[in-house]
C-alpha cells in the first residue's frame, strides 16, 4: 500500500498481526454493556476515539462493539466514563490481541 | 520456599527490563513476567529514547553488531504547519554524532527484544544463571497481598512469591489500580491516544532524502495542521529502512470534536511537507497506544507500598512538552532506581513501607521528578489552543510574507508579524503567550 494514499481503517488493520488468528473463537478481553451505550450515554465518545474502530454506530445510531480487531491500546479504558466497559488484557492462550512486528 | 525470589518484575517493557538488568548485574535472584509472546510484542512508542542511560545499562551498546536501536539522533526539527505551509526550526549538530548519543530512535518490538537478550546474557554470565528467569507469554492477573504487604503474583492458578515486586506494567496500569495506588477509573482528561504508521523506504532513498550518514537520524515534531485542530501534535522519526509517522492526540478533545484518530493521520500524511517525505514508501504497520501527557494531576501520588514499587508509565512518568516526548527515558531511570532500592533492601532485609519509600525519594531527587515538576506549565501551554492552533497559523502566515519576494514594496518584518498576529489572534494574546513560554520552557 503506497504511503502517500489515504488508507481506510480496514486496510490499516490488515497490516496488524493478531494472536491466535487461527482459532475459531477467542475469549473476549473487553466486554461492553451496550445497553448503557444505547440507552443513557450522552456522547458515545468511544465510537470516535477507538483507533481500531471496534466501537461503531450504525445508520440508526445504535452502538455496537467487537473485540476481534482490538489492538489493546487502552483508549476506551479512559474514554468511557459511563461504566460500560470492562477492560482486561487478553489471555495469552485463549484471547486475541496484538503481536507487533515493529511497534 | 523453593520458588521465592528476591524480586519479581511485572512487565518486560523499558522500565521492567531496565530494572531486570540492574538486578541481574547485582546478582539478585529475580523473575520477570511479560504477557507478550516476546518482550516488545505489545509495545508502541514514537519513538526516541532520550539521553544516555542506555549506556549505563549496556555499556558501549553502539559497538554491538545489531544494537537494537534504529538510528542515533543528530538532527532535530520542530515544524509549525497550517494547511499548505510548514515553518521549521531546524538544528543539526555534529557533537551529537559522538557516543554516548543524545538519543536513539527505536522500534519497540525489536528494541525490547534486544534489551531482553542483553539481560539474559548478564544472567547467564552471573554466578547463579538458573535462579533468575525472563518469562514471556504469561499474564499476571493479581498481586498477592498479605497483611498489607505485597508478597507475590498470581497468574492463572499459579502463585509466585518474592521479597518485593517492581510493577512496570505500563500506562494501562490495572495492577496499580488493584492495590489502590491509582483510582479504579481514571478519566480521559490528561491522556492522549497515539497513532502511528511505520513506512518502509529503500535505505538509499531514505538516507539521501533525509541527508543521513551511517547510522545518524532525524527527529521531526509537528504542531498545527498536523492534529487538525485537535489538541496534540505529530512526529516523524527516521528508522534504518523506514520512517515512523504519527500523531499524539488529546483523548477528550478528540472525542468532543468528533474526530477519528486514523482520519487525522490520513490528513497529516496528505500535508505537502509530509507527503514529500514519505512518497514512494510502503506502509508496513499501523499501531496505536495510550500516552500520558505529563500532567501531574493524573499521576499516582504514592509509588510504593510495603513490598512494592511502581516504575515507568505505570506511574504515569512521562513528559510531553511539545519539543519531545519523554516516556522511555523516564521508564528507564525509574526502573533502575526501583531495582537499586530492591538490591539495597535485599542487603538489609528490610522491605517495610519506609524502605520502599526510599525509591520515591530517589526519584524525587532525579531529573525525572525535577523536570516533571518544573515543566508543568509547559505541559499546560502546549495543550492550549493558542499553541497548537493559532501559533502555527501565525508563523506560517508570517513565513509566507517574509519568504515570498514580490515585485512590490516590502513591509518590514515586524509589521508582517504584527499583521499575521492580528489575522489569527491579538497582540495582547501573543504577548501573554510569549511571556508564559519564556517562563515555562
Ligand atoms: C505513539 C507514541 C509515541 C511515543 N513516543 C515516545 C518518544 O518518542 N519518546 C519516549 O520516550 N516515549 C514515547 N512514548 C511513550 C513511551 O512509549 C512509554 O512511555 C514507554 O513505553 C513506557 O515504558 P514502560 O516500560 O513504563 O511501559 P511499557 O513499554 O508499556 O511496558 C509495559 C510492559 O508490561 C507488560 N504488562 C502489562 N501488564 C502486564 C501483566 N499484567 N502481566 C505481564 N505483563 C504485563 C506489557 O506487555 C509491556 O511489555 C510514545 C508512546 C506512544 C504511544
Ligand atoms: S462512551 Fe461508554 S457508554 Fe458511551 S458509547 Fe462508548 S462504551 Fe458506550
Ligand atoms: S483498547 Fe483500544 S483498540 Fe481496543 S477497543 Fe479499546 S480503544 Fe479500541
Amino acid at each position: 500500500m503506497p504511503a502517500s494514499q489515504p488508507l481506510s481503517i480496514s486496510e490499516r488493520l490488515g497490516k496488524v498481526s493478531y494472536r491466535n488468528q487461527g482459532r475459531a473463537s477467542a475469549r473476549a478481553h473487553i466486554v461492553v454493556d451496550t445497553n448503557v451505550c444505547n440507552k443513557t450515554c450522552p456522547h458515545k465518545r468511544t465510537t470516535y476515539v477507538c483507533p481500531a474502530n471496534c466501537y461503531t454506530s450504525d445508520e440508526s445510531g445504535e452502538v455496537h462493539f467487537q473485540f476481534e480487531d482490538c489492538i489493546e491500546c487502552g483508549t476506551c479504558l479512559y474514554a468511557c466514563d459511563q461504566g460500560a466497559v470492562t477492560w482486561k488484557y487478553p489471555d495469552p492462550e485463549e484471547g486475541r490481541g496484538v503481536n507487533w512486528a515493529l511497534g | 520456599m523453593d520458588d521465592k525470589f528476591d524480586c519479581i518484575v511485572v512487565g518486560g517493557g523499558i522500565a521492567g527490563l531496565s530494572a531486570a538488568m540492574t538486578l541481574a548485574r547485582a546478582g539478585n535472584r529475580f523473575l520477570l513476567v511479560e504477557r507478550g509472546e516476546f518482550c516488545g510484542a505489545k509495545n508502541v512508542s514514537g519513538g526516541v529514547l532520550w539521553g544516555s542511560d542506555l549506556h549505563t545499562l549496556v555499556p558501549d551498546y553502539w559497538n554491538h553488531d545489531d544494537a537494537g536501536f534504529e538510528r542515533f539522533v543528530n538532527h532535530r526539527r520542530l515544524t509549525f504547519m497550517d494547511d499548505t505551509a510548514a515553518f521549521s526550526v531546524d538544528f543539526k549538530n555534529a557533537d551529537f554524532d559522538v557516543p554516548p548519543f543524545n538519543g536513539v530512535i527505536v522500534l519497540r518490538a525489536r528494541f525490547d527484544q534486544w534489551l531482553a537478550e542483553q539481560v539474559q546474557g548478564v544472567i547467564d554470565s552471573g554466578p547463579h544463571p538458573e535462579d533468575s528467569l525472563l518469562a514471556t507469554d504469561i499474564l499476571v492477573e493479581e498481586l498477592l497481598v498479605d497483611g498489607g504487604r505485597v508478597v507475590g503474583i498470581r497468574t492463572g492458578e499459579e502463585k509466585f512469591y518474592a521479597d518485593c515486586v517492581i510493577l512496570a506494567e505500563g500506562v494501562n496500569n490495572l495492577l496499580t489500580r488493584q492495590v489502590g495506588l491509582q483510582r479504579d477509573y481514571v478519566p480521559s482528561d490528561h491522556f492522549a491516544v497515539g497513532v502511528k504508521e511505520v513506512i518502509g523506504l529503500d535505505r538509499q532513498v531514505l538516507e539521501s532524502r533525509f541527508q543521513l550518514a551511517g547510522r545518524s537520524g532525524l527527529t521531526n515534531e509537528f504542531v498545527g495542521f498536523a492534529s487538525g485542530g485537535v489538541e496534540g501534535g505529530g512526529f516523524l522519526y527516521t528508522n534504518r529502512d523506514s520512517v515512523s509517522v504519527g500523531l499524539v492526540l488529546a483523548m477528550k478533545d478528540l472525542g468532543e470534536k468528533h474526530r477519528k484518530p486514523y482520519d487525522l493521520l490520513n490528513q497529516f500524511k496528505s500535508h505537502p511537507a509530509v507527503r514529500d517525505m514519505i512518497s514512494g514508501g510502503e506502509v508496513l504497520e499501523y499501531s496505536a497506544h495510550v500516552v500520558s501527557t505529563g500532567d501531574m494531576r493524573s499521576m499516582p501520588r504514592q509509588l510504593f507500598k510495603p513490598g512494592l514499587m511502581v516504575a515507568g508509565e505505570a506511574a504515569n512518568l512521562l513528559l510531553n512538552s511539545g519539543k519531545a516526548i519523554q516516556g522511555m527515558d523516564y521508564a528507564m531511570r525509574s526502573g533502575i532506581l526501583a531495582a537499586r532500592n530492591a538490591v539495597r533492601c535485599s542487603e538489609t532485609g528490610d522491605y517495610s513501607e519506609n524502605a520502599m519509600a526510599q525509591y520515591q525519594s530517589d526519584l524525587e531527587d532525579s531529573y525525572v521528578m525535577k523536570d516533571l515538576k518544573s515543566f508543568q506549565s509547559a505541559v499546560t501551554l502546549f495543550h492550549s489552543p493558542a499553541m497548537y492552533d493559532k501559533m502555527p497559523r501565525i508563523l506560517c502566515d508570517f513565513g509566507r510574507s517574509f519568504f515570498g519576494i514580490r515585485n512590490e514594496e516590502t513591509p518590514k518584518a515586524v509589521d508582517m508579524l504584527k499583521s499575521s498576529v492580528k489575522k489569527h489572534s491579538s497582540l495582547w494574546e501573543m504577548a501573554k503567550i510569549g511571556f508564559k513560554a519564556s517562563r515555562s520552557l
